[in-house]
């Protein structure tokens, strides 16, 4: 048998790009992490294993702890970790979907061509750097009062339809139709709304950004057309997530959870993978506040679209329906669900599928993917950093038996924040982008600028490359960046 | 005695010590503060206290760090320059109630470039009494 020797943790070939570390100890389950050798090679080098061999730990884990071809340490949970926990019999993690509950990308697409853009990226990213809130304390597109808050938590995308900050085609191509069922706005204490209702429709900081791309590889002509992408094209990714509500509602359930139930907590090898049991009330409490968060979310991302559809009419001095500035798609990869899932010999079960930096990838013919992809599946939207490309895939027809309907959800990190400052500085990263690559950056922070570097992300060609090898999730397109802008 | 931070492949960790419980508490502020902000104004803003109780000595830490970042939130102002004047444990029937007293100064939000941390974590924490009777903790932030 080939194995892979990771300090000190032995992971053993299934197959290719398919790892295995065996059950040992209190695991419950093996680990399994989906990499080529050289993303193994870059995954040793943190905690990452070690904290997908924690995952295995929590009750009710089904058939494996999965760790994407992106997997890096995070707290916890590792990012790209999938973890399929029993929604009967084992539990709900809120440390296992992230702070930002749907922390997600969308892309929106146009009608224009990279020609017709070019002579205006200065102007292009000025106006949306001055026009889309950014940054800590930026405000947001609406402010509001708790009152909207408890709407925007309740009803999703429909309170924008409502409001004029959507159109119903949006609506259409969003997962669940940008509303969460079982959304309960009560159940997000009144610290986390007080933090959301001046941050509704702001990108925030970090490794969020808002990008202008142009699509320099269609991969697969006739899901390309389905997805009504074109090389040349002009498209807009938007990198965002619940903000400070969410944050904050994730700490509120940790804490309720360690103060309620102790007992399940002491059995886990990380206090961060804290987990309130299936059929609890706080389980059913924090189930109720993930999915009004997730709302939150998607009107957060719809907002800073529609801000960007008014940017572009602006600068181009034409309506955005004729520039046909249509969502492409929305997903989300900070986030559990409830699905149901076939395990074992035949058996359907319902599962809490936790993805945490980690996207879902339904293939086609899945009742769950919007009826406008239900013939080729689900788009799946992969961001590179601000100096590489970024991918649209779509759901792989293995992806239901590797990874219950997952894949990858970016590049994944390399390097940590305080090294990248020590080895690049924000005008010269933004300078050498500009001249040589022609991408037009503009951030809040020069240090942003600098812990974003397009050097200290991984290689996202291979972690799309494996995805695609494993059939998880397709290559369909290639975008590259032409304006970004960050907190 | 006050605090570093440490490296992190996605987050900040931050490391701290303190002769006393209090000063270790606020070191780790501190290094909040710091990862935040590279370039902190020495006098801009007001300071403003605030309380926080909690179940436990772990607890309080991550209450006071959860409550830090909320105010900054809400107030629209980064908490710098910590003090923690007073931390304070009473024991009845088995339980214990911790409570802790601080300020800090609010530097405006729109004065500075400021970036957000997201959340304080409990991935790693730890707060060990050290060999010479003070204290250390380390801390992960979500970024």
């Amino acid at each position: 048998m080939t194995t892979f020797d990771a300090n000190g943790i032995t992971l053993e070939r299934v197959r290719e790009y398919v790892w295995e570390i065996p059950q040992e100890g209190d695991m419950r389950v093996p680990a399994r992490v989906l990499a080529s050798e050289a993303l193994l090679e870059e995954i040793k080098e943190d905690k990452t294993l070690e904290q997908i061999k924690n995952t295995t730990h929590l009750p009710g884990i089904t058939n494996h702890a999965i760790c994407m071809p992106d997997g890096h340490q995070g707290y916890g949970f590792p990012v790209g970790g999938v973890g399929a926990l029993d929604a009967e019999n084992g539990c709900i993690s809120p440390g296992a979907v992230g702070y930002d509950i749907n922390c997600g990308v969308r892309m929106m697409k146009t009608n224009l061509a990279y020609d017709d853009l070019r002579g205006h990226e200065e102007e292009l990213v000025d106006s949306l750097f001055a026009n889309i809130p950014s940054g800590l304390g930026g405000g947001g597109v609406v402010e509001a009062g708790v009152d909207t808050v408890d709407e925007i938590l309740a009803r999703g995308v429909d309170w924008a339809l409502e409001n004029g900050y959507a159109v119903k085609d949006d609506l259409l191509h969003c997962e669940d139709e940008g509303m969460r069922e079982g959304a309960a706005p009560e159940k997000i204490s009144q610290k986390a709304k007080d933090r959301g209702k001046n941050q509704i429709g702001s990108l925030g900081s970090g490794n969020h950004f808002l990008e202008v791309q142009r699509v320099t590889d269609v991969f697969d002509d006739e899901v390309g057309e389905a997805f009504g992408l074109e090389e040349d094209q002009i498209v807009v990714l938007i990198h965002c997530g619940s903000r400070g509500l969410g944050h904050q509602t994730c700490n509120d359930y940790l804490r309720k959870i360690e103060q309620q139930h102790q007992g399940l907590l002491n059995q886990l090898p990380d206090k961060e993978l804290a987990a309130a049991p299936a059929g609890s009330q706080l389980a059913e409490d924090y189930y109720g506040a993930m999915n009004a968060a997730i709302n939150f979310a998607w009107v957060n991302r719809q907002l800073i679209m529609h801000r960007t559809r008014t940017v572009f009419e602006r600068v181009f001095d034409r309506s955005w329906e004729a520039m046909e500035m249509d969502l492409l798609y929305d997903v989300a990869h900070n986030i559990a669900k409830k699905e149901t899932h076939t395990v074992g010999d035949g058996e359907e079960r319902e599962l809490y599928v936790h993805r945490k930096g980690a996207t879902r990838a339904f293939p086609a013919g899945h009742p769950d993917v919007p009826k406008a992809y239900r013939d080729v599946g689900q788009p799946i939207i992969i961001p590179g950093s601000m100096g590489a490309g970024s991918y649209v895939l779509r759901g792989g027809a293995n992806s239901m038996d590797l990874t219950f309907g997952s894949t990858a959800h970016g590049a994944g990190r390399l390097m940590s924040r305080t090294q990248a400052k020590n080895e690049y500085w924000g005008g010269d990263v933004q300078q050498e982008l500009e001249e040589q690559e022609q991408i037009y950056v503009k951030a809040q922070s020069g240090a942003t600028v600098a812990e974003e570097a397009p050097g200290v992300y991984k290689d996202v060609d291979e972690v799309v490359r494996v995805s695609d090898e494993l059939g998880i999730g397709d290559k369909v397109a290639r975008t590259f960046p032409v304006c970004n802008i960050k907190g | 005695m006050g605090f570093e931070l440490r490296d992190h492949t996605a987050d900040v960790a931050v490391s701290a010590t303190g002769d006393s419980l209090e000063a270790t508490f606020g070191a780790v502020a501190d290094g909040l503060a710091a990862a935040s902000c590279d370039e902190i104004p020495s006098e801009s803003g007001e300071r403003f206290s605030l309380s926080v109780t909690a179940e436990g000595r772990e607890a309080l830490l991550f209450d006071y760090l959860d409550e830090l970042i909320y105010l900054r939130d809400v107030r629209a102002e980064l908490p710098v320059d910590h003090r923690v004047d007073s931390i304070d444990v009473e024991s009845a029937d088995g339980t214990e109630e911790w409570s802790l007293e601080a300020s800090a100064r609010g530097v405006p939000l729109a004065e500075i470039d400021a970036r957000e941390v997201k959340a304080v974590t409990y991935s790693e924490m730890s707060l060990e009494r050290t060999d010479d009777g003070g204290w250390e903790a380390y801390v992960v932030f979500d970024v």
